[in-house]
Protein backbone atom coordinates (compact mmCIF):
# COMPACT_ATOMS: atom_id res chain seq x y z
CA UNK A 1 0.00 0.00 0.00
CA UNK A 2 2.69 2.39 1.07
CA UNK A 3 4.84 1.18 -2.67
CA UNK A 4 1.69 2.27 -4.26
CA UNK A 5 0.81 5.57 -2.64
CA UNK A 6 4.59 6.74 -2.86
CA UNK A 7 4.53 5.91 -6.55
CA UNK A 8 1.42 7.56 -7.46
CA UNK A 9 2.67 10.37 -5.59
CA UNK A 10 6.76 9.79 -7.71
CA UNK A 11 3.89 9.97 -10.79
CA UNK A 12 2.21 13.33 -10.40
CA UNK A 13 5.60 14.76 -9.58
CA UNK A 14 7.12 13.54 -12.54
CA UNK A 15 3.89 14.33 -14.75
CA UNK A 16 4.15 18.04 -13.19
CA UNK A 17 7.42 18.08 -14.01
CA UNK A 18 7.25 16.68 -17.70
CA UNK A 19 4.65 18.59 -18.48
CA UNK A 20 6.23 21.75 -17.28
CA UNK A 21 8.99 21.27 -19.65
CA UNK A 22 6.81 20.93 -22.77
CA UNK A 23 7.45 24.24 -25.51
CA UNK A 24 5.00 26.74 -25.48
CA UNK A 25 3.04 26.44 -28.84
CA UNK A 26 1.62 29.29 -31.00
CA UNK A 27 -1.82 29.28 -29.20
CA UNK A 28 0.43 29.10 -25.57
CA UNK A 29 1.99 32.16 -26.76
CA UNK A 30 -1.53 33.41 -28.01
CA UNK A 31 -3.13 32.51 -24.84
CA UNK A 32 -0.43 34.29 -22.70
CA UNK A 33 -0.77 37.46 -24.23
CA UNK A 34 -4.46 37.47 -22.85
CA UNK A 35 -3.45 38.51 -19.30
CA UNK A 36 -2.57 42.61 -19.00
CA UNK A 37 -0.54 41.89 -15.80
CA UNK A 38 1.42 38.65 -14.87
CA UNK A 39 1.66 39.67 -11.37
CA UNK A 40 -1.57 40.48 -9.31
CA UNK A 41 -1.83 41.50 -5.67
CA UNK A 42 -5.43 41.03 -3.53
CA UNK A 43 -6.12 40.94 -0.03
CA UNK A 44 -8.54 40.60 2.61
CA UNK A 45 -8.69 41.46 6.83
CA UNK A 46 -11.42 42.09 9.21
CA UNK A 47 -12.32 43.76 12.52
CA UNK A 48 -14.37 43.47 15.37
CA UNK A 49 -16.09 44.23 18.38
CA UNK A 50 -17.12 41.43 20.80
CA UNK A 51 -18.68 42.11 24.11
CA UNK A 52 -19.11 39.07 26.31
CA UNK A 53 -22.31 38.76 28.61
CA UNK A 54 -20.66 35.60 30.38
CA UNK A 55 -17.37 37.58 31.16
CA UNK A 56 -19.06 40.59 31.58
CA UNK A 57 -16.32 41.95 29.10
CA UNK A 58 -15.18 43.80 25.55
CA UNK A 59 -12.21 43.52 22.88
CA UNK A 60 -11.60 44.96 19.83
CA UNK A 61 -9.15 43.09 17.14
CA UNK A 62 -8.04 43.23 13.86
CA UNK A 63 -8.51 39.31 13.86
CA UNK A 64 -7.02 38.85 10.13
CA UNK A 65 -5.08 40.72 7.65
CA UNK A 66 -4.41 38.79 4.74
CA UNK A 67 -2.18 39.70 1.39
CA UNK A 68 -2.74 37.44 -1.74
CA UNK A 69 0.14 37.88 -4.33
CA UNK A 70 -0.43 35.34 -7.45
CA UNK A 71 2.47 35.60 -10.54
CA UNK A 72 1.89 34.00 -13.61
CA UNK A 73 5.01 32.45 -15.52
CA UNK A 74 2.58 31.53 -18.83
CA UNK A 75 -1.58 30.71 -18.73
CA UNK A 76 -0.10 26.91 -17.96
CA UNK A 77 1.87 27.81 -14.75
CA UNK A 78 1.13 30.29 -11.82
CA UNK A 79 1.91 30.53 -8.15
CA UNK A 80 -0.71 31.26 -5.51
CA UNK A 81 0.49 32.70 -2.07
CA UNK A 82 -1.76 34.24 0.85
CA UNK A 83 0.03 35.56 3.70
CA UNK A 84 -1.75 35.76 6.55
CA UNK A 85 -1.09 37.99 10.43
CA UNK A 86 -3.58 37.15 12.82
CA UNK A 87 -4.43 39.55 16.09
CA UNK A 88 -2.55 42.30 13.60
CA UNK A 89 0.67 41.45 16.22
CA UNK A 90 3.29 38.80 16.32
CA UNK A 91 5.28 40.24 19.38
CA UNK A 92 8.41 38.12 21.02
CA UNK A 93 7.51 37.09 24.61
CA UNK A 94 3.84 37.75 24.19
CA UNK A 95 0.82 35.48 23.67
CA UNK A 96 -1.25 36.01 20.71
CA UNK A 97 -1.30 36.90 17.13
CA UNK A 98 0.52 34.04 14.47
CA UNK A 99 1.75 34.67 10.87
CA UNK A 100 1.84 31.89 8.42
CA UNK A 101 0.94 31.18 4.94
CA UNK A 102 -2.70 30.41 4.36
CA UNK A 103 -1.69 28.99 1.04
CA UNK A 104 1.12 28.65 -1.27
CA UNK A 105 1.03 26.50 -4.18
CA UNK A 106 1.99 25.81 -7.91
CA UNK A 107 -1.07 25.39 -9.98
CA UNK A 108 -0.49 23.81 -13.55
CA UNK A 109 -3.59 24.68 -15.97
CA UNK A 110 -3.77 21.26 -18.36
CA UNK A 111 -6.66 22.57 -20.08
CA UNK A 112 -9.70 25.38 -19.74
CA UNK A 113 -11.03 22.99 -17.77
CA UNK A 114 -8.33 21.05 -15.81
CA UNK A 115 -5.86 22.36 -13.63
CA UNK A 116 -3.15 20.65 -10.78
CA UNK A 117 -1.87 22.40 -7.71
CA UNK A 118 0.87 21.35 -5.55
CA UNK A 119 2.04 22.87 -2.44
CA UNK A 120 -0.14 24.50 0.50
CA UNK A 121 -3.29 24.31 -0.55
CA UNK A 122 -6.52 24.54 1.18
CA UNK A 123 -8.88 21.54 0.14
CA UNK A 124 -12.54 21.59 -0.79
CA UNK A 125 -14.38 21.10 2.36
CA UNK A 126 -17.26 22.50 3.63
CA UNK A 127 -17.84 25.93 1.90
CA UNK A 128 -15.58 28.57 4.01
CA UNK A 129 -12.38 26.21 4.32
CA UNK A 130 -11.83 27.25 -0.11
CA UNK A 131 -13.84 30.83 -0.05
CA UNK A 132 -13.18 32.60 3.55
CA UNK A 133 -13.21 36.36 2.05
CA UNK A 134 -15.11 37.73 5.09
CA UNK A 135 -17.39 40.16 2.85
CA UNK A 136 -18.64 36.79 1.74
CA UNK A 137 -20.40 35.23 4.78
CA UNK A 138 -22.42 36.91 7.60
CA UNK A 139 -21.59 37.35 10.65
CA UNK A 140 -18.36 39.31 12.16
CA UNK A 141 -17.46 35.37 12.79
CA UNK A 142 -16.88 32.32 10.67
CA UNK A 143 -19.71 29.76 11.82
CA UNK A 144 -18.57 27.93 14.75
CA UNK A 145 -19.45 24.58 12.59
CA UNK A 146 -16.55 25.14 9.98
CA UNK A 147 -14.58 26.47 12.43
CA UNK A 148 -14.32 23.61 14.81
CA UNK A 149 -15.86 20.53 12.75
CA UNK A 150 -14.11 21.32 9.82
CA UNK A 151 -10.90 22.99 11.01
CA UNK A 152 -11.28 25.83 8.36
CA UNK A 153 -8.94 27.17 7.47
CA UNK A 154 -7.32 23.54 6.67
CA UNK A 155 -4.52 23.79 4.93
CA UNK A 156 -2.20 20.91 3.81
CA UNK A 157 1.18 19.67 1.53
CA UNK A 158 0.03 17.97 -1.26
CA UNK A 159 -1.32 17.73 -4.81
CA UNK A 160 -4.75 18.30 -5.99
CA UNK A 161 -6.72 17.86 -8.98
CA UNK A 162 -9.35 20.32 -9.93
CA UNK A 163 -11.67 19.80 -13.34
CA UNK A 164 -14.96 20.57 -14.10
CA UNK A 165 -17.54 18.59 -17.11
CA UNK A 166 -18.30 20.89 -19.97
CA UNK A 167 -21.30 19.02 -20.98
CA UNK A 168 -22.99 19.52 -17.58
CA UNK A 169 -22.09 22.26 -14.68
CA UNK A 170 -20.58 19.88 -12.22
CA UNK A 171 -17.43 19.95 -10.74
CA UNK A 172 -14.70 17.58 -9.09
CA UNK A 173 -11.71 17.55 -7.17
CA UNK A 174 -9.16 14.96 -5.29
CA UNK A 175 -6.28 14.97 -3.26
CA UNK A 176 -3.81 13.88 -1.73
CA UNK A 177 -2.19 15.45 1.47
CA UNK A 178 -0.02 15.07 4.75
CA UNK A 179 -2.19 13.09 7.48
CA UNK A 180 -2.85 14.80 10.52
CA UNK A 181 -1.21 14.61 14.11
CA UNK A 182 -3.68 12.82 16.74
CA UNK A 183 -0.91 13.80 19.53
CA UNK A 184 -1.99 17.58 18.63
CA UNK A 185 -5.52 16.78 19.22
CA UNK A 186 -6.69 18.56 22.30
CA UNK A 187 -9.81 18.52 24.20
CA UNK A 188 -13.09 20.71 22.99
CA UNK A 189 -10.76 21.30 19.78
CA UNK A 190 -11.74 19.06 17.53
CA UNK A 191 -9.16 18.31 14.76
CA UNK A 192 -7.56 21.67 15.01
CA UNK A 193 -4.22 21.05 16.88
CA UNK A 194 -3.43 17.77 14.69
CA UNK A 195 -3.00 19.90 11.67
CA UNK A 196 0.37 20.73 10.54
CA UNK A 197 -0.60 23.44 8.38
CA UNK A 198 2.62 23.35 5.78
CA UNK A 199 5.34 23.23 9.03
CA UNK A 200 7.81 20.07 9.09
CA UNK A 201 4.22 17.85 8.47
CA UNK A 202 4.93 14.51 9.30
CA UNK A 203 4.22 12.45 5.83
CA UNK A 204 4.16 8.63 7.81
CA UNK A 205 0.32 9.17 7.10
CA UNK A 206 -1.19 10.44 3.81
CA UNK A 207 -4.79 11.84 3.70
CA UNK A 208 -6.84 11.53 0.61
CA UNK A 209 -9.68 14.51 0.09
CA UNK A 210 -12.47 14.09 -2.74
CA UNK A 211 -15.54 16.57 -3.34
CA UNK A 212 -18.06 16.92 -5.91
CA UNK A 213 -19.90 20.26 -6.64
CA UNK A 214 -23.18 20.46 -8.94
CA UNK A 215 -25.07 23.65 -10.12
CA UNK A 216 -28.60 23.82 -10.90
CA UNK A 217 -30.20 26.91 -11.82
CA UNK A 218 -30.02 28.90 -8.51
CA UNK A 219 -28.70 25.66 -6.08
CA UNK A 220 -25.32 24.60 -5.68
CA UNK A 221 -24.81 21.61 -3.98
CA UNK A 222 -21.51 20.23 -2.66
CA UNK A 223 -20.22 16.70 -1.00
CA UNK A 224 -17.28 16.27 -0.17
CA UNK A 225 -14.75 13.87 2.33
CA UNK A 226 -11.90 13.39 4.06
CA UNK A 227 -10.14 10.24 4.84
CA UNK A 228 -6.10 9.67 6.17
CA UNK A 229 -3.91 8.40 8.77
CA UNK A 230 -2.88 10.24 12.19
CA UNK A 231 -0.49 8.50 13.75
CA UNK A 232 1.99 10.80 12.57
CA UNK A 233 5.04 8.88 13.84
CA UNK A 234 7.51 6.49 12.85
CA UNK A 235 6.00 2.79 12.76
CA UNK A 236 8.64 1.95 16.06
CA UNK A 237 7.39 4.95 17.67
CA UNK A 238 3.08 3.98 16.34
CA UNK A 239 4.13 0.28 18.11
CA UNK A 240 5.66 1.85 21.34
CA UNK A 241 2.36 3.97 21.36
CA UNK A 242 -0.20 1.19 20.83
CA UNK A 243 -1.61 2.88 17.59
CA UNK A 244 -1.60 1.90 14.22
CA UNK A 245 1.23 2.91 11.52
CA UNK A 246 0.99 2.73 7.88
CA UNK A 247 -0.39 5.19 5.53
CA UNK A 248 -4.03 5.42 6.81
CA UNK A 249 -2.89 4.45 10.43
CA UNK A 250 -4.91 5.56 12.78
CA UNK A 251 -7.49 6.93 10.84
CA UNK A 252 -9.73 10.06 11.11
CA UNK A 253 -12.72 10.21 8.58
CA UNK A 254 -14.83 13.49 7.37
CA UNK A 255 -17.65 13.54 5.20
CA UNK A 256 -20.01 16.83 4.26
CA UNK A 257 -22.56 17.80 2.48
CA UNK A 258 -24.10 21.08 1.74
CA UNK A 259 -26.29 23.61 -0.70
CA UNK A 260 -26.72 26.90 -1.17
CA UNK A 261 -29.70 28.72 -3.18
CA UNK A 262 -29.60 32.18 -3.63
CA UNK A 263 -32.72 34.28 -5.76
CA UNK A 264 -34.73 37.19 -5.41
CA UNK A 265 -32.74 38.50 -2.61
CA UNK A 266 -33.07 35.61 -0.42
CA UNK A 267 -29.85 33.62 0.22
CA UNK A 268 -29.65 30.21 2.18
CA UNK A 269 -26.79 28.05 3.13
CA UNK A 270 -27.58 24.60 4.82
CA UNK A 271 -24.29 22.20 5.60
CA UNK A 272 -23.75 19.29 7.83
CA UNK A 273 -20.80 17.47 8.61
CA UNK A 274 -19.56 14.53 10.85
CA UNK A 275 -16.27 13.52 12.00
CA UNK A 276 -14.86 9.60 12.51
CA UNK A 277 -11.99 8.94 14.79
CA UNK A 278 -12.47 4.93 14.86
CA UNK A 279 -8.89 4.49 16.92
CA UNK A 280 -10.21 7.57 19.99
CA UNK A 281 -9.22 5.00 22.65
CA UNK A 282 -6.22 4.36 21.53
CA UNK A 283 -5.37 7.69 21.12
CA UNK A 284 -6.38 8.49 24.39
CA UNK A 285 -4.06 5.57 26.31
CA UNK A 286 -1.03 7.22 24.21
CA UNK A 287 -1.66 10.68 24.73
CA UNK A 288 -4.43 11.46 27.33
CA UNK A 289 -6.02 14.41 25.49
CA UNK A 290 -9.13 13.00 25.72
CA UNK A 291 -10.18 12.54 21.90
CA UNK A 292 -13.54 11.86 21.07
CA UNK A 293 -14.85 8.99 18.53
CA UNK A 294 -17.38 11.09 16.43
CA UNK A 295 -18.33 14.76 16.48
CA UNK A 296 -20.62 16.12 14.62
CA UNK A 297 -22.38 19.88 13.75
CA UNK A 298 -24.71 21.45 10.97
CA UNK A 299 -26.08 24.71 10.50
CA UNK A 300 -29.20 26.47 8.72
CA UNK A 301 -28.76 30.23 7.40
CA UNK A 302 -31.11 32.10 5.95
CA UNK A 303 -30.41 36.09 4.93
CA UNK A 304 -32.80 38.83 2.27
CA UNK A 305 -30.96 41.70 1.04
CA UNK A 306 -33.63 44.49 1.26
CA UNK A 307 -32.02 46.36 -1.37
CA UNK A 308 -32.11 43.73 -3.84
CA UNK A 309 -35.38 45.74 -5.37
CA UNK A 310 -34.04 49.12 -4.64
CA UNK A 311 -32.10 50.58 -7.34
CA UNK A 312 -28.53 51.95 -5.27
CA UNK A 313 -25.27 53.29 -6.56
CA UNK A 314 -22.81 50.39 -6.30
CA UNK A 315 -25.43 47.89 -5.76
CA UNK A 316 -25.46 48.61 -2.35
CA UNK A 317 -26.66 45.53 -0.28
CA UNK A 318 -28.12 45.17 3.11
CA UNK A 319 -28.40 41.47 4.17
CA UNK A 320 -30.28 40.32 7.11
CA UNK A 321 -30.07 37.10 8.86
CA UNK A 322 -30.79 34.66 10.99
CA UNK A 323 -28.31 30.78 11.66
CA UNK A 324 -28.69 28.34 13.70
CA UNK A 325 -25.63 26.61 14.18
CA UNK A 326 -25.77 22.75 16.00
CA UNK A 327 -22.31 20.59 16.77
CA UNK A 328 -21.50 18.14 19.40
CA UNK A 329 -17.58 18.16 19.68
CA UNK A 330 -17.95 14.89 21.54
CA UNK A 331 -21.04 12.98 20.26
CA UNK A 332 -19.20 9.54 21.13
CA UNK A 333 -16.50 9.40 23.74
CA UNK A 334 -14.39 5.79 24.06
CA UNK A 335 -14.04 4.17 27.20
CA UNK A 336 -10.79 5.84 28.01
CA UNK A 337 -12.14 9.10 27.16
CA UNK A 338 -14.82 11.55 29.05
CA UNK A 339 -17.79 13.47 28.69
CA UNK A 340 -17.90 17.11 28.78
CA UNK A 341 -21.03 18.68 28.00
CA UNK A 342 -19.78 21.58 27.44
CA UNK A 343 -18.64 20.70 24.03
CA UNK A 344 -22.74 20.29 22.76
CA UNK A 345 -23.79 23.34 21.89
CA UNK A 346 -26.61 25.37 20.34
CA UNK A 347 -25.73 28.63 18.93
CA UNK A 348 -28.23 31.09 17.27
CA UNK A 349 -26.95 33.98 15.15
CA UNK A 350 -28.99 37.28 14.00
CA UNK A 351 -28.00 40.64 12.66
CA UNK A 352 -27.58 42.35 9.18
CA UNK A 353 -24.31 42.89 6.86
CA UNK A 354 -24.23 46.31 4.79
CA UNK A 355 -22.06 45.96 1.64
CA UNK A 356 -21.91 50.18 0.39
CA UNK A 357 -19.80 48.07 -2.39
CA UNK A 358 -19.97 44.12 -2.97
CA UNK A 359 -15.83 44.24 -1.56
CA UNK A 360 -16.22 45.81 1.27
CA UNK A 361 -18.85 44.82 4.58
CA UNK A 362 -20.28 46.03 8.04
CA UNK A 363 -21.25 43.61 10.11
CA UNK A 364 -23.66 43.57 13.22
CA UNK A 365 -24.49 40.31 14.56
CA UNK A 366 -25.00 38.63 18.01
CA UNK A 367 -24.63 35.14 18.96
CA UNK A 368 -27.06 33.66 21.48
CA UNK A 369 -25.24 30.44 22.73
CA UNK A 370 -26.79 27.90 24.55
CA UNK A 371 -24.53 24.72 25.62
CA UNK A 372 -24.67 21.45 28.20
CA UNK A 373 -23.61 21.36 31.63
CA UNK A 374 -19.62 21.35 32.32
CA UNK A 375 -18.26 18.81 33.66
CA UNK A 376 -16.66 19.34 36.71
CA UNK A 377 -14.45 16.00 36.77
CA UNK A 378 -11.75 17.70 33.73
CA UNK A 379 -11.41 20.73 35.80
CA UNK A 380 -8.12 19.84 37.32
CA UNK A 381 -6.25 23.06 37.96
CA UNK A 382 -9.55 25.13 38.70
CA UNK A 383 -8.54 28.93 38.84
CA UNK A 384 -9.48 30.76 41.82
CA UNK A 385 -10.68 34.14 40.37
CA UNK A 386 -12.85 32.13 37.14
CA UNK A 387 -16.77 32.97 36.78
CA UNK A 388 -18.94 30.27 37.39
CA UNK A 389 -19.65 28.36 34.04
CA UNK A 390 -22.58 29.33 32.14
CA UNK A 391 -24.66 27.11 30.14
CA UNK A 392 -26.59 30.53 28.32
CA UNK A 393 -24.57 33.42 27.32
CA UNK A 394 -24.40 35.94 24.45
CA UNK A 395 -21.50 37.62 22.25
CA UNK A 396 -22.59 41.01 20.55
CA UNK A 397 -20.60 41.77 17.21
CA UNK A 398 -19.38 44.84 15.29
CA UNK A 399 -16.89 45.03 12.68
CA UNK A 400 -15.77 45.94 9.04
CA UNK A 401 -14.34 43.57 6.87
CA UNK A 402 -12.78 43.72 2.97
CA UNK A 403 -11.84 41.89 -0.24
CA UNK A 404 -9.79 42.60 -3.01
CA UNK B 1 -32.74 13.02 -7.69
CA UNK B 2 -30.47 14.37 -10.42
CA UNK B 3 -27.67 13.97 -8.34
CA UNK B 4 -28.22 10.83 -7.08
CA UNK B 5 -28.36 8.90 -10.52
CA UNK B 6 -25.12 10.10 -12.56
CA UNK B 7 -24.25 12.68 -15.00
CA UNK B 8 -25.80 10.72 -17.62
CA UNK B 9 -29.22 11.95 -15.87
CA UNK B 10 -27.70 14.83 -15.36
CA UNK B 11 -27.36 16.33 -18.92
CA UNK B 12 -31.24 15.73 -19.01
CA UNK B 13 -32.19 17.33 -15.93
CA UNK B 14 -32.51 20.84 -18.13
CA UNK B 15 -28.88 22.18 -17.46
CA UNK B 16 -26.98 20.51 -19.83
CA UNK B 17 -24.34 22.94 -21.51
CA UNK B 18 -24.36 22.99 -25.16
CA UNK B 19 -20.54 22.57 -26.20
CA UNK B 20 -18.98 23.50 -29.25
CA UNK B 21 -15.17 22.50 -29.69
CA UNK B 22 -12.99 24.24 -32.15
CA UNK B 23 -9.80 25.32 -33.15
CA UNK B 24 -8.09 28.87 -33.41
CA UNK B 25 -6.96 30.08 -36.82
CA UNK B 26 -5.39 33.82 -37.28
CA UNK B 27 -7.16 34.97 -34.39
CA UNK B 28 -10.22 33.73 -35.07
CA UNK B 29 -12.88 31.25 -34.09
CA UNK B 30 -15.69 30.12 -36.16
CA UNK B 31 -19.01 29.09 -34.84
CA UNK B 32 -21.82 28.23 -37.27
CA UNK B 33 -25.17 29.77 -36.68
CA UNK B 34 -26.88 26.42 -37.08
CA UNK B 35 -25.30 25.25 -33.61
CA UNK B 36 -28.34 28.27 -32.28
CA UNK B 37 -30.61 26.40 -33.55
CA UNK B 38 -32.14 25.00 -30.40
CA UNK B 39 -30.54 26.67 -27.63
CA UNK B 40 -29.04 30.40 -27.12
CA UNK B 41 -26.14 29.36 -25.48
CA UNK B 42 -22.82 27.68 -26.65
CA UNK B 43 -19.87 27.04 -24.12
CA UNK B 44 -16.85 26.85 -27.36
CA UNK B 45 -13.83 25.44 -26.07
CA UNK B 46 -11.04 26.13 -28.73
CA UNK B 47 -8.32 23.67 -28.95
CA UNK B 48 -4.72 24.28 -27.11
CA UNK B 49 -7.22 27.29 -25.66
CA UNK B 50 -6.46 27.96 -21.49
CA UNK B 51 -9.93 29.01 -21.75
CA UNK B 52 -13.61 28.18 -22.22
CA UNK B 53 -15.61 31.40 -24.23
CA UNK B 54 -19.42 32.02 -23.55
CA UNK B 55 -20.70 32.57 -26.63
CA UNK B 56 -25.02 34.03 -26.06
CA UNK B 57 -27.43 34.74 -28.74
CA UNK B 58 -29.10 37.82 -28.26
CA UNK B 59 -32.67 38.72 -28.34
CA UNK B 60 -31.41 40.77 -31.23
CA UNK B 61 -29.66 38.43 -32.85
CA UNK B 62 -26.80 39.53 -32.17
CA UNK B 63 -23.90 37.54 -30.48
CA UNK B 64 -22.06 38.10 -27.12
CA UNK B 65 -18.61 36.42 -26.65
CA UNK B 66 -17.21 36.37 -23.24
CA UNK B 67 -13.94 34.89 -21.87
CA UNK B 68 -14.34 32.70 -18.89
CA UNK B 69 -11.80 33.79 -17.00
CA UNK B 70 -11.97 35.42 -13.92
CA UNK B 71 -10.81 39.23 -13.67
CA UNK B 72 -9.70 38.88 -9.92
CA UNK B 73 -6.75 36.02 -10.50
CA UNK B 74 -7.30 34.92 -13.73
CA UNK B 75 -8.60 30.97 -12.35
CA UNK B 76 -11.12 29.44 -15.09
CA UNK B 77 -14.77 29.79 -14.81
CA UNK B 78 -17.45 27.19 -14.78
CA UNK B 79 -20.79 27.63 -16.32
CA UNK B 80 -23.75 27.27 -13.96
CA UNK B 81 -26.90 27.83 -14.11
CA UNK B 82 -27.60 31.33 -13.63
CA UNK B 83 -24.33 32.87 -14.90
CA UNK B 84 -20.70 31.97 -13.98
CA UNK B 85 -18.37 31.16 -11.24
CA UNK B 86 -14.87 30.62 -9.90
CA UNK B 87 -14.34 28.34 -7.95
CA UNK B 88 -10.45 29.82 -6.14
CA UNK B 89 -12.32 32.63 -4.34
CA UNK B 90 -15.72 32.73 -4.89
CA UNK B 91 -16.27 35.57 -7.57
CA UNK B 92 -19.45 34.96 -9.32
CA UNK B 93 -20.73 36.62 -12.59
CA UNK B 94 -23.97 36.60 -14.66
CA UNK B 95 -25.05 36.13 -18.09
CA UNK B 96 -23.88 38.87 -19.11
CA UNK B 97 -20.59 38.72 -17.43
CA UNK B 98 -21.18 41.25 -14.43
CA UNK B 99 -19.90 40.72 -11.36
CA UNK B 100 -22.01 39.38 -9.03
CA UNK B 101 -20.22 38.29 -6.26
CA UNK B 102 -17.27 39.57 -5.29
CA UNK B 103 -13.75 39.53 -4.81
CA UNK B 104 -13.59 40.18 -8.71
CA UNK B 105 -14.43 43.77 -9.39
CA UNK B 106 -14.45 43.61 -13.39
CA UNK B 107 -16.83 42.50 -15.75
CA UNK B 108 -15.79 39.58 -17.85
CA UNK B 109 -13.18 40.27 -20.86
CA UNK B 110 -15.91 40.48 -24.18
CA UNK B 111 -14.65 39.37 -27.81
CA UNK B 112 -16.07 41.03 -30.70
CA UNK B 113 -18.48 39.22 -32.70
CA UNK B 114 -20.00 39.12 -36.26
CA UNK B 115 -21.60 36.80 -38.41
CA UNK B 116 -20.57 36.11 -42.33
CA UNK B 117 -21.91 33.45 -44.39
CA UNK B 118 -23.67 31.86 -41.31
CA UNK B 119 -20.79 31.64 -39.13
CA UNK B 120 -20.25 33.57 -36.06
CA UNK B 121 -16.52 34.76 -36.31
CA UNK B 122 -15.19 35.72 -32.74
CA UNK B 123 -12.66 38.10 -33.32
CA UNK B 124 -9.76 36.83 -30.45
CA UNK B 125 -8.25 40.55 -29.08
Amino acid sequence: MLKTFTLSLLFSVIAVAAYAQQPLSAEDSLTRNLSSSATTVGGYGNAFYQNNSHLQSAKVNLERGVIFIGHKFNDKISVFSELELEDAKLASGESGGEISFEQLYLKFNLNANQYLVAGLYTPRIGIINENHLPNTFNGNERNYVETLIIPATWRELGVGFYGNLTSVPLTYSVGLVNGLDAGGFAHGTGLRGGQFEGRNASANNLAVTAAVQYFYKDFKFQVSGYYGGAAAVSKRKADSLGLNSGIFGTPVAVGEADVQWAADGFQVRALGTAVSIPDAEKINHAYANNTPKTEYGAYLEVGYDLLSHVKTQHNQQLVVFVRDEKFNLNAEIPNSGVTDGALNQNHVVAGFTYLPIRNVAVKADVRFIHTGDQNAALIVNPNPVALPYQTDYNLVNLGVAFSF
Amino acid sequence: MCLAIGTGMLASCGSAVPLYKTSIANNRISVPVSTFAQTDFQLISPEKFAYNIGLRKENDGTYTALLLRCTHHDNQLITTGNGYRCTLHGSQFNKEGQVTNGPAERSLKKYPTQVVDNQIIIQIT
